[in-house]
């Protein structure tokens, strides 16, 4: 039997390591191996453990602690039921199997670390069919027929820049693989370097000789410690195998490749900053054109693709262009993978065919909202994204669609929102993030976003003015215009889609200097209604700065000058007496 | 290299392949504007300002980076990329700290550059110096002389000592100059064939009747009296303004062609119609000649006269009486005017009569003191209650006792009686300073205000009948200072020789960045006492009407002018954001937020850096990188908190590389830069 945990990043903070080492211990001179994977892509059920025999998963267990290694151990030895209360249960097991897994379909499946469970999964096959039957220009053809479109959240067709890069003239040519996955509350680029790096590697090196690079690089966020390894190490492996550096697999195709760790700027994400960052210059985004197909690294060809984008090259060059396009809608092929977080039940990582709808992830594949909320927004694309209403939760994954709603597809983050977030403070968020990262190069992002950024906070302070929307939309507009990046032209993004449909929400902070979702605590006053306080002594008990007071049995009351409106009075209150105004 | 066809704003030009937009529409003539560009170094995109469009791209391009390929259509105008280009300047100028000018010279209503005339004179150059004000004010002997100077009560060494003597030094400049023999002469434009009527010859007509003439069309001015001058000649007193300066400048009104015709009165010797139809345009500046009266018993009586009816009659030597005890009612400057003339003409006992204390006459201190030294009595809180006579004749004044009450609205305390309380004095003449009003007659065609003033547009200067326009003591709000009236009158100049040219282009006040300062900022300043005007003494210049000042020597004149804290900024004349700020018509204000906030650095060299007016254009680093190799400046810093800074922080390393070329500094869009050899 193999016992596999899984150790993601994510699964190791959920203490999938001690759990490793837990069963280290238990199954010493037990008759089992012990071995581990990347991530399936199931957070909201970390640490996981599969159970296999000759290859297949016979238990899943999940939320497995150090304690439960003796359980395993037991069933190990024949004790059926010793891990039937960890067993994952059937609802949940229809996370996975309502998904169509093509980048992640090594994810949480082989060890990340060995290139032979690699291999034995077709590994490389695509590599070799391409290096010994096809030329670049074919190879270039299956992917227009794909119709893959970059994963990094624009959108633009890969084959169009693969067949730029190589039709620029010049020997020295660059692939680049932009790993600086930066949106907050996405990580699907660090679940596939972790959990599959070897498809990586061999996406980028059909890019690389479809375009006719000699050189490829990976720019991996430095706060991404585990992925950096795994990559290095699959990296060595790949090279001892022959599948990197010199006359690749015989073909006499040379291809080498190298990791260049970010120093974390999220503006490095936009392709050109990326490539000032790698020559060492600070990451400040370039005038385009020239686009990096004409003048990249180094002022050569260079072409720059997402993570995810190179994880679905090997499997579409095995099973045919024809049979991604074949998922999807007119205008988005294949499948899409989404970090799913925020108020949903079951987050996690997400990969579904294009023309599913946010329905079906958020409800059928997440399980809804956490305590059955109401649902009130979803937000995709992070800080250059937008807020999508309950209203249009039957929109499609696509990239037209998305677009037309104010959102964008994104990178794939996808945060929920119950009825408790405030929509003005999460603009606010987001803003905060983009003005704060902005490179300082541009005027209208630099100081757009700051000004911007003041009248929200303004605003979410109760200190907002009549004319403040429309000014706030005035400089919106005139950021995503005149800003010189995709950093600063989508920045406005959070702020105009909430606008445009939680405008209430606006005008209720502005006029009424109320927050309608009980959230932004300078709006907030909180009171205890005697009639229906019992005196239980709870709120006053779990009251972090003592502002309650009142003796058991009786009603009691909030000194509301040293109230900090936290609001766990409200949330322990069994009786409903704590009020907010 | 083949040439391309583009469209730029509808029309064709032909350039070379490979040009940018922006160097074909430059080449052509075209502007469009650019803070982070320029020749010799690569396109960065910085700001933002040159934005263009074009057809079929829905994105706005940098035109600094765009290269135009053959058909291209581009728009260099549209209402987007204005509105583009105005948010990006009004993004810079939210945070942009400093002062274009200095407080002198917004406060002064003509709009002086008092910091550069100044600094003129601390260099010996007083004819250019002359020219400098002459840009604004064409009689700088006699305002200097003259002017309240609210330059003065606006300059920062208000905040260390005492502010700068700016008014004399501009009479010093233009007195060096008048003297020199080689007098500055403005060079006037080739003849415009249109021809312009000035109704009155004060400061007001003669300012508009210089500019005018400056910009070539043939200038006439009427007036009523003997001489030009008007207020400058007949209400001002020769102790205070000799009229020998006055002469001189007017001579230099003259000599530019303007044709001046004095003894001619409106609707006696002259219609208005006949005017009006004569020249493209006429200007009405008849100022306000009618002294106001009191309202009190008595006033009919012989020996009561209007002040400047009083400072008329000796202006024109005529003879005047007055006895022995004058009462001046008022506390104005022509109060002062009044009482110090009549302490000239002999009276033995001249009373200055107001109905407040001394803290809240208008008149200026200096004149309040120096006529306190010639002699005047004040008689504080006092109210003129009846003018008793014999036989038609003045022979006393009963006051009125007075305290002061509550502020009124404009935050002087009332004046209110006390009951009962009366004083009498045995007076001989009493002159009543206490306002003036306008003579409308003649000009029945034009409309007056509610104040019985003529009716002009504050920004056109126009009345309600067309090609005739208004300015000074004779509109709006009333009578004033001279330079408001001088003010107005060069601004009227600018907005009729564009009426004159078939448009008319309303005058806007330009928008300025200005800081706020305490006395904090001052406080490591050195003390240096205010220039002393040398002055007759009192006992002396009491007999006579002789000038009173002396005048300032040349060594006190240029170490006064040393004392400019230089306020405004060194680049104003230079600076493309503030140039574009007022080409885009910005109002920053909407977007007031946190400003950078670092102090001004000395130590780099020969530069001195001012982070607050730094626009992060990176020009300064770009020329550095390219001339003295990479690493000297570089940016710091992200998000608005981003600055240039020597790399590493590390000054005195860094600045051992630097080649003291100043390519930086010239390179430099605004004043965040300054060579300091």
């Amino acid at each position: 039997m193999k016992i596999v945990v899984g150790e993601g990043s994510c699964g190791i903070a959920a203490g999938a390591a001690k759990v490793y080492s837990a069963l280290e211990s238990a199954l010493n001179g037990v008759n089992a191996e012990l071995t581990f994977t990347g991530c399936n892509g199931m957070c909201f059920l970390e640490p996981i453990v599969d159970i296999c025999d000759k290859g297949n998963l016979i238990k899943r267990l999940v939320r497995v602690t150090p304690g439960d290694a003796g359980k395993i151990a037991a069933f190990v030895n024949g004790d059926g039921d010793a891990v039937k209360d960890l067993e994952i249960s059937d609802d949940d097991k229809a996370f996975l199997d309502k998904q169509t897994r093509i980048a992640l379909r090594h994810c949480g499946v082989i060890n990340p670390e060995k290139i032979e469970e690699y291999t034995a999964t077709d590994g490389y096959k695509a590599l070799r069919k391409v290096l010994t039957s096809m030329t670049p220009e074919e190879v270039i053809e299956v992917i227009k027929t794909s119709g893959l479109a970059g994963r990094g959240g624009a959108g633009f067709p890969t084959w169009f820049k693969w067949n730029a890069a190589r039709q620029s003239p010049g020997e020295e040519k660059y692939l680049i693989c932009n790993a600086d996955e930066g949106d907050p509350g996405a990580f699907m680029d660090r679940a596939v370097i972790e959990s599959d790096p070897h498809n990586l590697i061999e996406g980028m090196l059909i890019g690389a000789y479809a375009i006719g690079a000699k050189e490829a690089i990976v720019y991996v966020r430095a706060e991404y410690p585990l992925a950096i390894s795994r990559l290095e190490k699959a990296i060595s492996q790949a090279e001892e195998a022959g599948y990197l550096g010199d006359s690749i697999l015989g073909s006499g195709f040379n291809c080498k490749m190298r990791i260049k760790a970010g120093a974390g700027a999220f503006v490095c994400g936009e392709e050109t900053a990326l490539i000032e960052s790698l020559q060492g210059e600070r990451g400040m985004p370039r005038l385009k054109p020239p686009f990096p197909a004409a003048s990249g690294y180094w002022y050569k060809p260079s072409n720059i693709n997402n993570v995810e984008t190179f994880a679905n090259v090997s499997w579409i060059i095995l099973n045919g262009g024809e049979a991604f396009a074949a998922m999807g809608t007119e205008n988005s092929k294949g499948t899409k993978v989404f970090a799913l977080t925020g108020k949903v039940k079951k987050g996690g990582l997400v990969e579904i065919p294009m023309g599913k709808t946010l329905r079906d992830v958020i409800f059928d594949i997440g399980g809804g909202i956490k305590e059955d909320k109401e649902f009130k927004a979803v937000q995709m694309g992070g800080p250059s994204g937008g807020c999508i209403p309950a209203s249009l939760l039957d929109t499609r994954i696509d990239y037209k669609e998305l677009a037309a709603t104010g959102a964008i597809m994104g990178s794939g983050g996808m945060v929920v929102m119950d009825s408790s977030t405030c929509m003005v403070s999460m603009a606010r968020f987001f803003l905060d993030f983009t003005a704060k990262e902005s490179c300082g190069k541009c005027v209208h992002c630099r100081i757009g976003t700051k000004r911007m950024l003041e009248m929200l906070d303004r605003i979410v302070k109760g200190k907002g003015k009549d004319g403040d929307i429309e000014l706030l939309e005035e400089l919106c507009f005139a950021v995503k215009d005149g800003a010189l990046c995709g950093l600063g032209q989508t920045a406005p993004n959070p702020v105009l889609s909430t606008i445009r449909y939680f405008r209430d929400e606006y005008e209720a902070h502005i006029n009424e200097k109320r927050c309608p979702a009980h959230s932004c605590g300078d709006l907030l006053s909180y009171s205890i209604d005697p009639a229906a306080c019992r005196g239980c002594t709870l709120c006053s008990k779990k009251c972090p700065v003592g502002a309650i007071s009142g003796t058991v049995k009786n009603p009691h009351t909030i000194d509301s000058e040293a109230c900090v409106k936290c609001g766990s009075c409200f949330n322990v209150c069994k009786f409903g007496a704590v009020k907010v105004n | 290299m083949n040439s391309i066809k583009v469209k730029i704003d509808g029309r064709e030009y032909v350039c070379e392949n490979g040009m940018t937009v922006l160097q074909v529409a430059r080449a052509n003539g075209i502007d469009i504007p650019a803070l982070c560009f320029i020749d010799e170094l690569k396109p960065y995109g910085a700001c933002g300002i040159c934005t263009v469009e074009a057809a079929n791209t829905p994105k706005l391009l940098r035109a600094c980076a765009t290269t135009v390929f053959d058909g291209m259509e581009i728009s260099t105008n549209s209402d987007r990329i204005r509105r583009s280009r105005k948010t990006a300047l009004e993004l810079l100028l939210s945070d942009h700290t400093g002062d274009c000018r200095g407080p002198c010279s917004l406060n002064c209503p003509a709009g002086t550059d008092c910091q550069g005339y100044v600094k003129l004179i601390s260099e010996g150059k007083y004819k250019e110096a002359t020219a400098l004000v002459k840009e604004r004010v064409p009689l700088p002997a006699s305002i200097g002389r003259v002017c309240p100077h609210p330059c003065e009560t606006a300059c920062r060494r208000n905040f260390v000592e005492q502010p700068l003597s700016i008014a004399f030094l501009k009479a010093f400049a233009a007195d060096r100059d008048l003297a020199s023999g080689d007098k500055y002469m403005p060079d006037p434009a080739p003849s415009s064939g249109k021809s312009v009527g000035i109704i009155g010859g004060g400061p007001a007509g003669l300012t508009a009747a210089y500019f005018l003439a400056v910009k070539g069309h043939a200038v006439t001015v009427y007036d009523s009296m003997p001489k030009m001058g008007g207020m400058l000649r007949y209400g001002i007193p020769q102790y205070r303004l000799p009229k020998e300066v006055l002469d001189m400048e007017i001579d230099t009104i003259e000599k530019l062609g303007v044709t001046l015709r004095n003894n001619i009165r409106i609707g006696k010797d002259i219609s208005f119609d006949e005017i009006k139809t004569k020249y493209d345009a006429t200007l009405v500046a008849i100022g306000a000649w009618q002294s106001s009266s009191m309202g009190v018993p008595g006033e009919e009586l012989d020996g009561v006269i209007g002040g400047i009816d009083f400072l008329r009659s000796i202006a024109l030597g005529n003879p005047v009486s007055i006895g022995k005890n004058v009462a001046v009612c008022g506390g104005g400057n022509t109060a002062m005017d009044a009482c110090r003339s009549a302490v000239r003409l002999g009276a033995e006992n001249v009373y200055v009569i107001y109905r407040r204390t001394r803290d809240e006459m208008p008149a200026e201190k200096v004149e309040i003191d120096e006529a306190e030294e010639e002699g005047v009595q004040y008689r504080f809180l006092c109210n003129p209650d009846e003018i008793t006579g014999e036989n038609g004749r003045v022979n006393g004044i009963k006051l009125q006792k007075m305290r002061l009450g509550e502020p009124d609205a404009g935050g002087r305390r009332r004046p209110v009686p006390i009951e009962g309380e009366f004083e009498y004095t045995d007076i001989d003449t009493v002159i009543m300073a206490i306002g003036q009003r306008i003579s409308p007659e003649g000009f029945d065609e034009l409309e007056f205000n509610q104040r019985g003033n003529i009716s002009a547009d504050e920004s056109t200067f126009r009345t309600s009948v067309e090609g005739v326009f208004a300015v000074g003591d004779a509109t709006n709000r009333g009578a004033s200072i001279a330079i408001e009236a001088i003010g107005e009158a060069q601004k009227a100049s600018e907005v009729i020789d564009s009426y004159l040219n078939g448009g008319i282009i309303p005058y806007k006040k330009p928008y300025f960045v200005e800081k706020t300062v305490t006395e904090a900022d001052f406080a490591d300043r050195e003390r240096i006492p205010r220039a002393k005007m040398p002055q007759r003494s009192p006992e002396e210049r009491k007999h006579d009407f002789n000038e009173i000042n002396l005048g300032l020597s040349e060594e006190t004149a240029k170490a006064e002018a040393k004392r400019c804290l230089e306020c405004g900024c060194h680049d104003y004349y230079d600076c493309k954001l503030i140039k574009y700020a007022n080409q885009y018509d910005v109002s920053p204000a909407k977007y007031a937020g946190e400003k950078h906030n670092c102090d001004k650095e000395t130590q780099l060299v020969s530069i001195e850096r001012d982070q607050n007016k730094c626009i992060l254009c990176n020009l300064c680093v770009r020329v550095c990188d390219e001339e003295a190799g990479k690493g000297i400046i570089g940016l710091v810093g992200r998000g608005f908190t981003t600055v240039i800074k020597p790399e590493f922080d590390n000054v005195p390393e860094v600045t051992a590389f630097c080649k003291d070329c100043l390519k930086c500094v010239a390179s430099c869009p605004t004043g965040a830069l300054k060579a300091l050899k």
